[in-house]
C-alpha cells in the first residue's frame, strides 16, 4: 500500500507542488511572528480548488517546512521562527557566536530530517492498526476523547492547566454557535442568519493565528541580530554516528508528545531537550552550543510532525495547533479523518506517509542549499511584511464560503485571541476546544439520544471507562501537590 | 558549501513582548470577567427550549452542552478569582513597570487599520484596490517613525509594495488558483 501511495504522490506533477511547499513552509517557519499554524491555515485558502490529495501534500509539505524554518532564525537572530524552535535557540544561537552557524544549520537540518522520517516510520506501522482499533469507538468513546484531549492539552500545553483549562473550553464554547445537530435549534444565534450558520472554523483559525500574531509583532520592540561567520553547512555523517542514541529517544520522544492531543512541537522539542540533557556525558555544554542539545531539540520537534497526525488520521483528534488545521482542510476537501478512514479509504494513511517522505526529503535539498535566500528572508523589515499577511488572513476568512460575515469572524477572532494571549492563556488548548467542540457535542447528543437519556454506558462501557479514568487523572495530576498530599498518609505509614 | 556571512540587521520576535508573570489583580480581574460571561451563557442556555416531547429527555436539549462548558468555565473562574486573591490580589500592588508608550501606539495603529481595511474598505473598493492602498498606508505609518531622511523613497517603496501585492493577491489568488477574492 505504501508504493500506491507514492505512486499517488507523484502523478500528476504533485513533486512540484511539493517544492513550493516546502519552500513557502520554511520562509514562513523562519520569518519570526509566523507560526506554522498561520502558515498551513493560509495555505488552506490556495487548496481550495485543488484536488484533495494535492491539497493534502500541499499543507502537509507546508508544515513540515515551516517546523524546520523556525530553527533558522533560532540559530542566526536567536529569535525562535515558530515557537516549536524555541529550545533550539539554547544551542544553536551559541554554535552561531562561535563561527559555527553553518554547522549548526546543519545539525539542524539532519536532526529535522531523521526525525520526521523517524516519525513518519511509527505513523506507517502503528496508524492502521490503530485505526482499526478505533474501529470500536462509538459515540460514549468519541466524547471522552474529546473531553481528554482539552483535558491533557489544558494540562500541558501553557504552564498553567487552570488556564489551559479555560480556554479550552472557551474554544469548546465557540463551537456551540450557531445550529446543533439534534433540534437544527440556532444556538447563540440572536436572530442573525449569519450567526445561525456558525462560526467558521478557518476564519476564526486565521484571526487567533494571523490576526493576533500581526497585532502581537507589530506591538514588539525591534531586537538586534548578531553577526557571526558561518562554516560549511554539509552535515557530518559523525555527529550521526556520536549521537545515535539521543536522535532515537528525540524522535520516540517527539513521536509519542505529538500523538498525545494538543501538546504540539514545542514541548516536543523542550522534553526532548531535556531528557538528552539528562541522559548526556556532555551535560556541562549544554545551553554552551551543545551538538546534542541542537541535535535533541531538532528531532523532537520534527518528530512531532508526523506524529501529530496520528490522532489525526485514526480519531480526528489533532495532536498540535498546526495538525488541528490540517484536519480542518482535511474536513473542507471531503476526507473524514478518524476511526471510520480505516474502512472508507485506508489507503489513505499511505499516502499521507508518502507525503511526509517526500516532504522530508525536499525539506533536506532546501536545507543544505537554501542558506543565502533565507537570510534575505530574514531581513524583511515588519512594516512591510505583516500587511501582507493581514491581507492573506482577510483572504484566507473570506474564501471558504464567500461572506464578509467571517471576515467580521476573524477580526473579532484576532482581538480576543490577541486579549487572551497577553492574559498568558494558552492557544493551543484554545484550538483544540474549537476543533474538537462539534465532535464532543455530536457525540454527547447521540449518546444520550441514543440510551434514551441514560448516562450510565459513558461510565460502563469498558473504553469509555478507561477513557474517563483518564481524563480524570489527568486532571487531577494537574492539581499542584495533590498526589503528594494523598500519598502523604500512606508514607508516614511506612515510616512509622 | 560554505554559507555566507550572516546579516547584521534587525528583525522582529513574537517573544519579545513582556512575557513576565502577571499581577494577580490582572487574574483577579479576568477571573470576574470569564465569571459574568460564562453565567450569561448557563442563563443563555437555560432559556432555549428543550425539545422533551420530541426526545423523552431534557438531556438532549440544544442548551446542555453550552451550559456544561459554560458551567465548567463559570467554576474555573471562580478558582482562578481565589487563587488571584491567595496570591494577594487584594494587597496593595506594587508600582509596575509601564509598556512604552511606542508599544501601545503601534498595536493600536495596527488594529485601527486592519479593521478599516478589512471590515470597510473590503467589499466596498475592488479588492486590488482596497489591498494596495491598506498595504501602502501601514507600510507609510510603520516607516514614517524612522526618520525624515530616506523618507521619500521609502514613501515610494510603499506604493510599490501596496500596489505589486494587491496586483500579485488578485492574479495568484483568483487567476491561478480560482479563488473568490471579496
Amino acid at each position: 500500500m505504501l508504493g500506491a501511495g507514492f505512486a499517488h504522490v507523484f502523478a500528476g506533477g504533485a513533486v512540484f507542488h511539493a517544492f513550493w511547499a516546502v519552500l513557502i513552509g520554511i520562509v514562513v517557519g523562519a520569518l519570526p511572528g509566523l507560526t506554522a499554524t498561520m502558515g498551513v491555515a493560509l495555505l488552506t485558502t490556495l487548496t481550495f480548488s485543488m484536488g484533495p490529495n494535492v491539497a493534502m501534500l500541499v499543507l502537509v509539505c507546508v508544515y513540515v517546512g515551516a517546523i524546520y524554518g523556525g530553527s533558522r532564525s533560532a540559530i542566526l537572530l536567536n529569535i525562535p521562527g515558530t515557537p516549536a524552535s524555541a529550545a533550539s535557540t539554547l544551542d544553536g544561537f551559541p554554535l552561531a557566536r562561535q563561527g559555527l552557524a553553518g554547522r549548526a544549520m546543519g545539525i539542524s537540518t539532519l536532526g529535522s530530517w531523521l526525525g520526521t522520517l523517524f516519525g513518519t516510520m511509527i505513523l506507517a506501522l502503528f496508524a492502521p492498526s490503530f485505526g482499526e482499533f478505533a474501529l470500536q469507538f462509538g459515540s460514549y468513546e468519541m466524547f471522552w476523547v474529546a473531553l481528554f484531549g482539552i483535558v491533557i492539552a489544558g494540562s500541558l500545553s501553557g504552564g498553567d492547566p487552570l488556564k489551559g483549562y479555560i480556554a479550552g473550553f472557551l474554544g469548546l464554547l465557540v463551537a456551540t454557535v450557531g445550529q446543533e445537530a439534534n433540534h437544527a435549534y440556532p444556538r447563540f444565534a440572536f436572530g442573525n442568519t449569519d450567526l445561525a450558520g456558525g462560526l467558521g472554523l478557518l476564519p476564526v483559525l486565521v484571526g487567533v493565528f494571523g490576526v493576533a500574531e500581526v497585532l502581537n509583532s507589530m506591538r514588539g520592540p525591534a531586537v538586534k541580530a548578531v553577526s557571526s561567520k558561518m562554516d560549511s553547512v554539509i552535515p557530518r555523517i559523525r555527529d550521526v554516528a556520536q549521537y545515535w542514541r539521543t536522535i532515537l529517544r528525540s524522535g520516540g520522544l517527539g513521536t509519542f508528545i505529538g500523538a498525545m492531543p494538543g501538546l504540539g512541537e514545542d514541548i516536543a522539542a523542550w522534553t526532548s531537550y531535556a531528557a538528552a540533557k539528562r541522559a548526556s556525558a556532555e551535560k556541562e555544554k549544554f545551553g554552551k552550543g551543545s551538538v546534542e542539545g541542537l541535535m535533541a531539540a531538532e528531532t523532537g520537534e520534527s518528530a512531532c510532525v508526523p506524529g501529530a497526525i496520528i490522532p489525526v488520521l485514526t480519531l480526528a483528534v489533532p495532536g498540535s495547533a498546526p495538525a488541528a488545521v490540517l484536519m480542518a482542510a482535511m474536513m473542507i476537501h471531503g476526507l473524514n479523518p478518524g476511526p471510520m478512514l480505516a474502512i472508507t479509504a485506508p489507503e489513505f494513511i499511505y499516502q499521507i506517509v508518502a507525503m511526509l517522505i517526500v516532504a522530508d526529503m525536499v525539506k533536506l535539498v532546501y536545507g543544505l542549499v537554501l542558506v543565502r535566500p533565507l537570510l534575505w528572508v530574514l531581513l524583511i523589515p515588519r512594516a512591510r511584511l505583516m500587511p501582507v499577511v493581514f491581507v492573506l488572513c482577510t483572504v484566507g476568512a473570506f474564501a471558504i464560503t464567500s461572506r464578509l460575515f467571517d471576515i467580521w469572524v476573524m477580526l473579532g477572532a484576532g482581538l480576543v485571541g490577541f486579549i487572551l494571549r497577553e492574559l498568558r492563556f494558552p492557544m493551543a488548548p484554545l484550538v483544540l476546544g474549537i476543533v474538537l467542540g462539534d465532535l464532543l457535542d455530536k457525540n454527547l447528543l447521540r449518546g444520550l439520544t441514543l440510551t434514551g437519556g441514560d448516562i450510565t454506558p459513558f461510565f460502563t462501557r469498558p473504553i469509555s471507562a478507561v477513557l474517563c479514568a483518564l481524563t480524570l487523572f489527568a486532571a487531577l495530576w494537574s492539581i499542584p501537590g495533590l498526589f503528594g498530599r494523598l500519598a502523604a498518609p500512606f508514607r508516614r505509614g511506612t515510616a512509622a | 558549501m560554505t554559507a555566507p556571512q550572516a546579516p547584521e540587521e534587525e528583525a522582529e520576535s513574537p517573544f519579545s513582548g513582556d512575557r513576565a508573570p502577571l499581577p494577580p489583580r490582572w487574574d483577579l480581574i479576568t477571573a470576574a470577567v470569564l465569571l459574568a460571561f460564562g453565567l450569561g451563557v448557563i442563563a443563555l442556555a437555560w432559556r432555549m427550549p428543550t425539545f422533551v416531547e420530541q426526545s423523552q429527555t431534557g438531556l438532549t436539549a440544544p442548551g446542555i452542552v453550552p451550559g456544561f462548558h459554560a458551567t465548567i468555565i463559570s467554576l474555573l473562574a471562580i478558582l482562578l478569582g481565589l487563587r488571584a486573591i491567595r496570591r494577594g490580589a487584594l494587597a496593595a500592588q506594587p508600582a509596575r513597570a509601564k509598556r512604552a508608550g511606542g508599544d501601545t501606539r503601534r498595536l493600536f495603529t495596527a488594529a485601527a487599520l486592519g479593521t478599516l481595511y478589512a471590515g470597510f474598505l473590503v467589499g466596498r473598493l475592488p479588492f486590488w484596490m482596497a489591498t494596495a492602498l491598506f498595504v501602502f498606508a501601514f507600510t507609510a505609518v510603520f516607516e514614517w517613525e524612522r526618520g525624515p531622511k530616506g523618507r521619500p523613497r521609502r514613501l515610494a517603496e510603499a506604493a510599490l509594495i501596496g500596489l505589486g501585492t494587491g496586483l500579485a493577491v488578485l492574479y495568484v489568488f483568483e487567476r491561478i488558483f480560482l479563488v473568490r477574492l471579496p
